[in-house]
């Protein structure tokens, strides 16, 4: 039994590890989308005003968060979620997975921008947009609106974002059908849209990381992405790319923030949820993480350009968004079914 | 590899007593002990706890299946692409395996039959695919062998071709790394096999006049069968519920588990039970299947092995063996020198070059003055040795009532540590969150959801199937008489378990135990579903890494946890190579 001993002292410093930890601060669990910079910064500027408590957040996607707060109901770990598009967290009210807190900002949001019962309010907008590899394609070749991803020189050039999981695929072709049913009366000339999408499309890629990648190695050299994310990609990596916001109007994201029901320090949660809400905070995330604040109240001046740009030019598509929120889980399957790989590479 | 001296005075002993046991009539074939209280209870003590941490959780889901009445059911069965994604599964599975064994056994074969230049370097990497994790191991492909990867651009550029020559994409890239990866498994099971095969037995064979093939078709792969057998039946597990590869290489294609993913993030929970289930009912009728082809086998074998390396025997074979061997090095080291090339790779810097035009060793830095550095990798090698550990004792505990003792359940048992393989990892969390969330004494329900033990508890059951069955695989290669010879000639239990039993088991043993060890320190799909703050793992800091598009940082902690397993794998050799304690008689 010699050659187990090493195997008996881990074992021995696991269980030493897994009991030590816990340094008597008030714990507040974040779950949040919003990656690990701008959870990492905000940790830091609230533990320093609030020392008693400690702040841990975990990044997952939306739709894994709405995932785990299903998982955990029956015992709830989180105390706040801090991200996801307003659709996400308009299921997860509805679930009664989310309690009530009406922010002391609550009357400086627009009225589509949080819910009737205060169970999530709106933080951030996130514009849809179409985004080009500029080594591979000049600003005056970029496709300038939706229509013209369609156009046949594309083909096998798009890569798209695989629209199951990705909540910016979903307004997109959420609002392409809306707008076939606002024009037309019916969603046929949507699905004939996506259809034609789908013959141009070079590959549904799983996620958005190895879409930036392949986006960047020209494996494709257009995608349809939001916003935020595809400037944080141009600004802070070397990856070449930009972006146009669509000019016929775009998704307009609205995305959330809610204290969970059942939440273990609700009184910490709403401390956080107005730490990250306050102008000063709004004006960081628009600067440091390039988020384009919800709050009307802002001065417009102290926002960094490409936000008071995305403000100013950001038309939200025509659509009737009750109808888009009621109808996409299904008209996802029906794609998933009948559209995937229809056209595709034929 | 085998330390003759040392083995050699047991050796006699045990041939002795196979001697004296074929002397004495046996009461019927394949001699199991009449059953006896004490193996009674162990036997049903392990057949509860596998029932409540094997079957409770996933007994949850299946029900959960029919909540709707049918109605699930009857949207899988009228839903093409979940027909497409069930074909899609089977053709993976099938695939993985015949590509794993077509690899796995002539190179088990090679290094252990022949002698050749280069026979040991082969030998040192041969099972480094297990050293990849699975989300580093299919990033690895993708930047070497993805449509910009730099194998790929290399052959184009070499070819003079405008387009990539081929894409990694739908199952053939799916069973492209499972080859990889999985054929570590067959590689490692024939191994061992081969380890306790007598070459006389070959001697003999061919002095009565066989031919080779004959020889191969009668003796060795009979006498294989269990080792391959086992080796067929984790890849073809494995295979059926990996959900990285499909993950990334899908694409066009469609398989199941992420199938599983797809609706569950559509909010059709009761589509996913249906997925999960037909999943799991598919693999439980392959393992039937393989089962009974493994347990139709005669696999007593005599002895305890001698293996005598032969060097090559033609000219031809001289020079083309180290040449083959090379190729196979380079081929398997390439996905590891990726990741160390990526981890000083400066972030988004590389884009149609070949190889990345700058280096950097910020990505290291970042990793040093991170904060938390330290706690993911403690958490992972803790919660890999809570497991492992607990995955040797009850592992071996099954094996043993199962090969070896004819206690009631047996049967039951060996079917139930078997279906974890057959069970998705995202299932088998979902399934633990949701039993698991709350303490109910009367449902026998714990509360670990949230806390640190809900992790080890996820690794425990995602590896019983792969120590168990590396174990029987030993175990079975053991003439079954020998235990009861051993209490015949006056053995205490005790003594017999440790001086027969053990010494048999142990290669099955230390190769279980490594991988089993291997796999938890790198486990993603479970733990990315039940993680908390205080137990996150490695994987899941690499995955967060990625989400914030620092591939490099995420290449850096790979490196680090590649250096994990490769110390893991060296542990398992020593203690592969070092003989039990001699005990003194008495």
């Amino acid at each position: 039994m010699e050659r187990r001993r090493p195997l008996l002292a881990l074992l021995f410093a696991a269980l030493l590890t897994a009991c030590s930890g816990g340094d008597g601060r008030t714990v507040l669990t974040v779950y949040s989308p919003h990656g690990k910079e701008l959870l990492e910064y905000y940790e830091q500027a609230f533990e320093a005003v609030h020392p008693t408590v400690d702040v841990q957040w975990i990044d997952m996607g939306s739709q894994e968060v709405l995932d785990r707060l299903r998982a955990e109901q029956a015992n709830p770990q989180a105390d706040l979620w801090f991200g996801a598009p307003a659709e996400i967290f308009s299921r997860a009210a509805s679930e009664g997975l989310l309690d009530p807190y009406t922010p002391t900002w609550a009357t400086k949001v627009p009225a589509d921008a949080h819910d009737a019962q205060g169970r999530w309010y709106g933080t951030y907008m996130t514009p849809e947009v179409i985004a080009y590899n500029t080594h591979a394609v000049s600003q005056a070749d970029a496709p300038k609106d939706w229509d013209a991803v369609l156009d046949p020189k594309w083909k096998g050039k798009v890569l798209i974002r695989d629209p199951i999981a990705s909540g910016s695929m979903r307004a997109i072709f959420g609002a392409i059908l809306a707008r076939s049913i606002a024009q037309t009366g019916s969603t046929q000339a949507g699905w004939e849209w996506l259809r034609r999408l789908d013959g141009n499309t070079k590959e549904y890629v799983l996620n958005p990381a190895m879409l930036y990648q392949k986006l960047g190695r020209e494996e494709g050299t257009i995608t349809l992405y939001n916003m935020p994310d595809i400037a944080t990609l141009e600004q802070r990596t070397k990856t070449p790319v930009a972006y146009v916001i669509p000019a016929s109007g775009t998704p307009l994201l609205v995305d959330a923030i809610g204290i969970v029901h059942g939440a273990r320090n609700p009184a910490a949660a709403r401390q956080f949820y107005e730490f990250v809400t306050t102008p000063a905070a709004m004006n960081q995330a628009a600067t440091k993480f390039l988020r384009i604040p919800a709050r009307s109240d802002l001065v417009e001046d102290s926002l960094p350009v490409l936000v008071r740009r995305a403000r100013a030019e950001v038309r939200p598509m025509p659509g009737d968004q009750k109808l888009i929120a009621d109808s996409l889980d299904g008209w996802m399957k029906f794609w998933d079914a009948n559209v995937r790989n229809s056209r595709r590479g034929k | 590899m085998r330390d003759e001296q040392d083995g050699a005075r047991e050796e006699r002993d045990l041939r002795l007593l196979t001697a004296s046991s074929a002397l004495i009539p046996p009461p019927s074939r394949g001699i199991r002990r009449a059953p006896n209280t004490g193996l009674a209870v162990v036997s049903l003590g392990l057949l509860a706890l596998l029932l409540w941490s094997v079957v409770y959780p996933n007994a949850s889901i299946v029900i959960g299946s029919f909540a709707g009445g049918l109605g699930a059911w009857r949207e899988f069965a009228a839903s093409p692409a979940d027909l497409d994604a069930l074909r899609g599964t089977v053709i993976v599975a099938i695939g993985s395996v015949v590509a794993a064994l077509l690899l796995g056994v002539p190179l088990a074969f090679l290094l252990t039959r022949t002698e050749f230049r280069g026979r040991r370097l082969l030998g040192g990497v041969a099972t480094l695919p297990a050293a990849l994790p699975p989300l580093v191991g299919v990033l690895a492909f993708l930047f070497l062998y993805g449509e910009s990867g730099v194998v790929t651009r290399i052959v184009q550029r070499m070819l003079g071709l405008h387009e990539p020559p081929w894409s990694l994409q739908g199952l053939t890239a799916v069973i492209f790394v499972h080859a990889y990866t999985m054929y570590v498994y067959v590689f490692l099971f024939v191994s061992a096999g081969l380890e306790r095969y007598d070459t006389t037995l070959d001697e003999a064979a061919l002095g009565l006049g066989a031919s080779r093939g004959l020889l191969l078709r009668r003796v060795t792969l009979p006498l294989l069968m269990p080792a391959i057998a086992g080796a067929m039946l984790l890849v073809f597990m494995s295979a059926l519920g990996s959900f990285s590869a499909p993950y990334v290489f899908g694409g066009g294609a469609r398989v199941l588990a992420t199938q599983i993913l797809v609706s569950k993030l559509n909010g059709s929970i009761g589509l996913a039970y249906v997925e999960t289930t037909v999943l799991a009912v598919t693999a439980v009728v392959a393992l039937l299947l393989l089962r009974r082809m493994e347990g139709r086998r005669p696999t007593a074998m005599a002895g305890k092995g001698r293996a005598t390396r032969a060097g090559a025997r033609s000219g031809a074979a001289r020079t083309l063996l180290p040449m083959l061997a090379a190729a196979l090095v380079i081929l398997l080291v390439l996905p590891h020198l990726m990741v160390v090339l990526v981890s000083f790779a400066r972030d988004g810097a590389w884009t149609t070059q070949l190889l990345p035009p700058e280096y950097t060793l910020d990505n290291y830095r970042k990793l040093a003055t991170e904060r938390a550095l330290w706690r993911p990798i403690t958490n992972s090698i803790g919660m890999s040795a809570i497991a492992t550990v607990a995955n040797a004792i009850v592992c071996f505990a099954i094996a043993y009532v199962v090969v070896l003792s004819k206690a009631p359940g047996r049967r039951l048992v060996a079917l139930v540590a078997a279906l974890p393989w057959a069970i998705p990892a995202t299932a088998i969390a979902l399934g633990l969150a949701a039993t698991f969330d709350r303490t109910a004494p009367l449902q026998l329900r714990v509360l670990l959801v949230g806390t640190f033990w809900i992790l080890p508890l996820a690794y425990f059951i995602r590896n019983i199937p792969l120590v168990t069955s590396a174990i029987e695989g030993s175990l079975r290669q053991m003439d079954p008489t020998l235990e009861d010879a051993a209490r015949g000639l006056g053995a205490s239990r005790w003594l017999a378990l440790r001086r027969v039993i053990l010494p048999a088991a142990r290669p099955g043993l230390v190769a279980g135990t490594m991988l089993a060890a291997v796999a938890a320190v790198g486990e993603f799909v479970a733990s990315v579903v039940l993680y908390t703050h205080a137990n996150r793992p490695i994987s899941v800091e690499i995955l967060a890494q990625v989400r914030s598009l620092s591939f490099g940082t995420a290449a850096a902690y790979s490196v680090l946890l590649i250096l994990l397993v490769l110390a893991i794998t060296v542990g398992a050799r020593w203690a592969g190579d070092s003989r039990p304690a001699r005990v003194p008689a008495g």
